[in-house]
């Protein structure tokens, strides 16, 4: 066992739970002290033991391996069956009122199975054996039916059987803060930014989200799984009648794979008015003069340029196909991994399901896979896959990059992205630093509108905030800027890159892909860093 | 597991016997739905699922809270009312908060088809077959889904109401590309009919496209151009302006039909040949006939003449400002003629044909501007007739524009949409604004 491995056990206090450590029992837990990454305190010496010894999916435990026992009984050559709880608590204010208390729960079982050589899925949320043997033979006959159209049989690269549990540290569990307590911070955020004259509507809310499975493989894996994640927001709207114009702007805090503690540190109190400021200097800010420009963009608004660019095209999945009918394929192919140019040298993209803080951090994916960190994109050159269990073998890797994640119990597990981060610059460069060294740009921050076409080539983001820089110095607010590239040619522009102390997490709970559409967390960490883009103009003029 | 109106009405009656508060309202839908999706030419991934979500919303002095899960038995049932009633409790109060509705007479549409109900993986094996069968016989390489579902979505509220709808739907999509991957094509079919899916009509759709595409084209300069948009990239782009139908936002400034001191409701803001209406009891494409707060749904026009005539109101701000509420769209038909898209690109003498939109985002309400990209074959027009494809565009355009400059409409049709029932025609549109151009296919 590694270092960080041991200071992660110690930290999460599980090693020492004797009710889940079993000889056998395998633990792959992310290292929480890897640099640069946020701060992530770890959880209290038994949190996570309880909220494991105290799981309602313990109760279901045997029907799930009666599942697995009735899929193979029907011919499964392999099967899979997850147990998963969602719980989410949305609590939102307008102005000066609540405007949605709601709590929504889903629990049920889905069972993956192998037949044939063809892949069939069931799900119910009736937990009886008679539900569940019902399903694991509906799955299996659809699997068979499906085989009689499949040219070659799904191959599974090896992965080693595991048995063990985690939970994401959490310092204060979100379900366990007051409702009320939670509601009037953010009718205090909304009354701050209601009191700076111009602001005619404020949205504040927090989604707090608790993800709960059980995995059990017929190869004898089991794995025991919480995952808390949290979405602080608030934006604030100024409207100008007179000139029929109006502009919103949001807090840039990003969601986390953590508890309450990171809603608090969000502080949408004491940010409020500044919110609200700078939705009036927005409506007031000059429009853009639209052409080539150096661009700074802000982790705040490049974590998203990441995840469309670069996360979605390195999925292997889409490369071959399977995606191509509705999120489409990708601009990379096989044949271009460790050849291709996609970037400047110092564009270092690294893909990790170990981050800490990371919305797609697990220890295990939904094939028990271990959780990984490597290279996608490295001095520049593409040189990596995200990969599944079924996707390894079709480029000759004998293991799986443990990307497999299903949104629900309903849904079938399929390849889902994995954190995906831009490396800081070794220069140490401070955002401030980036700007002094830029003649005529534009600062960019914050998630504006984004689209990008189905291979990831040409993109056109917007953002938050816009700030005008002139001979190294931010001069005024803008207006309706967006920005236009090829993936390409963008990451090649990248000639500068803020350094370790500028790194930060953006992140999103709906990354979306898969018939029927399915929702995935992840997040993106980037410094600050310089390109050069088509800037538009997307207002009506002056 | 969808359940009937007895079994619904049942579970809805235990809810609100097991309520406290007196303004309590119950939501219940249930659906079995079954895919079967096709890569590379052949069978993905399959599935089969079975749903039950129990929706509770208690409220006690205008403090409410919503407490939803996949209880359906009544402990778990009884379970989710306290745990709803307990929340209310907490909730501060909310002065948009409006009493619960009492009995409505609801329009009863026909949208379920025994047929549908019956499919299973076979028929479905079969279908995702005839695809393939066209595909492989034009050397080519199909992706898509096969989707159909039986659901049903029933409300009851404390004041007596209780609504109730069922309906089936099957949707089949296929995408074909040409193995070097230089053209690409799409089809869909959406019904609640079986008989309407026609999976070799779809299949051959996706690959005349995919065909026709076959060696890539030129880059067009960006600009405006006289465009066709076949029926389905209409519907991509009319989606912004559905949701821009709202008359608060309105009211409150922040949209396209905001006025000085209110809104746009009676100002002729579009060509005269528009009119777009919503219909739950269209017998070829019926849609749910209740909104989510119980209100009935009603034939609506919400626009006639290119005249806008009404925006929807939630109960709250239709009282508020003295009007009678208009629940938002369920279901979308913009009037047409009768030309196909072949005669309407007979029509224009130079031009770009496109199949349907990507990626659509919204960059500014208050234009309803939107973004996004061709996708799945486009096409140049020269001379009434087409001229080969033409590389991917991003557009930054707004449904407005299709509106104002649409110079001919054709004949509508179903596309395929998640969330509405949408019936629209191909149109030819002048000065259609393309940004960039795009290396994908």
């Amino acid at each position: 066992m590694s270092s960080s491995r041991r200071s992660f056990l110690a930290a999460t206090g599980l090693a020492s739970a004797g009710l889940l450590w079993r000889p056998g029992d395998a633990w792959a837990g992310p290292a929480l002290a890897r640099t640069p990454a946020p701060n992530s305190a770890p959880a209290s010496a038994d949190t996570g033991a309880r909220l494991l010894a105290q799981s309602r999916l313990l109760r279901d435990e045997a029907l799930a391996r009666a599942a697995v026992d009735a899929a193979q009984k029907a011919g499964a050559s392999y099967a899979d069956v997850r147990l998963v709880q969602w719980q989410r608590e949305q609590l939102s204010v307008r102005d000066d009122h609540v405007s949605n208390v709601g709590l929504r729960e889903e629990y049920g079982l889905g069972l993956r199975v192998l037949a044939d050589g063809a892949w069939g899925f069931a799900a119910t949320s009736r937990l009886d054996v008679k539900a569940v043997t019902d399903a694991a033979r509906a799955a299996v006959a659809m699997a068979r039916r499906s085989a009689l159209l499949m040219p070659a049989p799904v191959e599974l690269a090896a992965t080693g059987v595991v048995r063990g549990a985690w939970v994401s540290p959490i310092e204060v569990d979100p379900f366990l803060v007051p409702i009320a307590e939670k509601v009037d911070l953010l009718l205090a955020a909304a009354r701050g930014a209601m009191a700076v004259t111009g602001v005619q509507h404020v949205d504040a809310s927090i989604l707090s989200v608790r993800e709960e499975k059980l995995l059990i493989t017929s190869e004898g894996s089991r794995v025991h799984q919480i995952f808390y994640r949290v979405m602080p927001g608030l934006t604030a709207t100024a409207i100008d009648r007179r000139r029929g114009r109006f502009a919103s702007r949001d807090h840039e805090v990003a969601p986390m794979l953590a508890g309450f503690e990171h809603v608090r540190a969000a502080d949408l109190v004491g940010q409020a008015p500044q919110i609200a400021e700078e939705a009036l200097r927005k409506l007031h800010a000059a429009p853009v003069v639209p052409g080539k420009r150096q661009v700074i963009l802000a982790p705040s608004n490049l974590w998203l340029t990441i995840h469309e660019s670069i996360g979605h095209s390195t999925e292997l999945d889409r490369a071959l196909g399977w995606e191509a009918n509705f999120a489409g394929t990708s601009f990379l192919t096989p044949a271009q991994r460790g050849k291709l140019r996609i970037g400047s040298e110092r564009v270092q993209l690294v893909a990790d399901r170990t981050q800490p803080g990371g919305l797609a951090s697990t220890a295990w994916d939904d094939e028990a896979v271990p959780a990984q960190r490597w290279d996608l994109v490295k001095d520049g050159v593409f040189v990596g896959w995200q990969t599944t269990r079924d996707l390894a073998p079709k480029i000759g890797e004998a293991r799986s990059r443990g990307c497999s994640y299903a949104d629900s119990y309903a849904s079938v597990a399929f390849p889902r992205m994995p954190n995906v981060s831009l490396q800081p610059g070794p220069e140490n460069y401070t955002t401030e630093d980036l700007i002094n060294a830029t003649e005529d740009g534009i600062l960019i921050s914050g998630r504006g509108s984004w689209s990008i076409d189905q291979q990831r080539y040409n993109f056109q983001f917007g953002g938050q905030f816009f700030w005008e820089i002139k001979k190294g110095r931010l001069t005024r607010p803008l207006r309706d800027v967006a920005y236009q590239a090829n993936t390409v040619e963008f990451w090649n522009s990248c000639d500068m890159l803020g350094g370790a102390g500028s790194y930060r997490l953006g992140g999103s709970f709906s990354d979306g892909k898969g018939e029927p559409s399915q929702s995935n967390a992840v997040s993106h960490g980037c410094p600050p860093a310089r390109f050069t883009v088509n800037v538009l103009n997307t207002g009506s003029g002056a | 597991m969808t359940l009937t109106r007895a079994e619904a009405q049942s579970l809805i009656k235990s809810a609100l016997k097991a309520a406290t508060l007196k303004d309590v309202a119950v939501r219940v839908r249930s659906s079995s739905t079954a895919n079967l999706r096709f890569a590379n030419n052949a069978p993905t991934t399959s599935g089969e699922v079975e749903r039950v979500d129990l929706s509770v919303t208690a409220t006690r002095d205008r403090s409410s809270a919503t407490v939803s899960g996949t209880a359906r038995d009544p402990a778990g049932v009884a379970e989710l009312v306290r745990r709803a009633e307990a929340l209310a409790a907490l909730a501060p109060a909310d002065p948009e908060h409006m009493p619960p509705l009492g009995p409505q007479t609801y329009l009863r549409p026909v949208a379920e088809d025994p047929a549908v109900i019956k499919v299973g993986p076979e028929a479905r094996v079969d279908a995702v077959a005839r695809v393939l069968k066209v595909a492989r016989e034009g050397k080519l390489e199909a992706s898509g889904m096969y989707v159909h579902g039986h659901q049903s979505l029933a409300l009851g509220t404390s004041a007596g109401l209780f609504a109730y709808h069922a309906e089936t739907e099957v949707t089949l999509t296929a995408t074909c590309r040409t193995p070097d991957g230089s053209g690409s094509g799409w089809g869909g079919a959406m019904s609640h009919r079986l008989a309407d899916i026609d999976a070799v009509a779809v299949a051959r759709r996706a690959a005349d496209k995919a065909e026709m595409s076959r060696g890539g084209g030129p880059a067009l300069e960006p600009g405006a151009y006289t465009v066709v948009l076949e029926a389905q990239a209409v519907a991509d782009l009319l989606d912004f302006l559905r949701g821009s139908l709202g008359a608060r936002p309105a009211d409150e400034g922040r949209s396209f039909f905001s006025r000085a001191g209110g809104n746009a409701i009676g100002e002729s803001l579009f060509g005269a040949q528009i009119k777009l209406r919503s219909d739950p009891m269209d017998p070829g494409n019926p849609s749910t006939p209740f909104a989510d707060d119980g209100l009935p749904l009603q034939p609506t026009v919400w626009i006639d003449q290119g005249k806008l005539l009404t925006l929807a109101s939630s109960r709250y701000w239709a009282q508020r400002q003295g009007r009678a509420p208009v629940p938002a769209a369920r279901s979308l038909f913009l009037a047409g003629g009768t030309a196909s898209v072949a005669e309407l690109v007979r029509g224009v003498e130079r031009g770009v044909l496109v199949t349907r939109l990507w990626y659509n985002r919204m960059l500014d309400p208050r234009q309803i501007l939107a973004t996004g990209l061709t996708r799945d074959g486009t096409f140049k027009i020269e001379g009434g007739k087409l001229a080969g494809p033409v590389k991917n565009m991003r557009y930054n355009e707004s449904p407005v524009t299709l509106l104002r400059q649409a110079l001919a409409l054709g004949k509508p049709e179903r596309v395929v949409n998640d969330g509405a029932v949408v019936v629209v025609p191909p149109m030819v549109v002048d000065g259609f604004h393309f940004a960039s151009v795009s290396d994908a296919v």
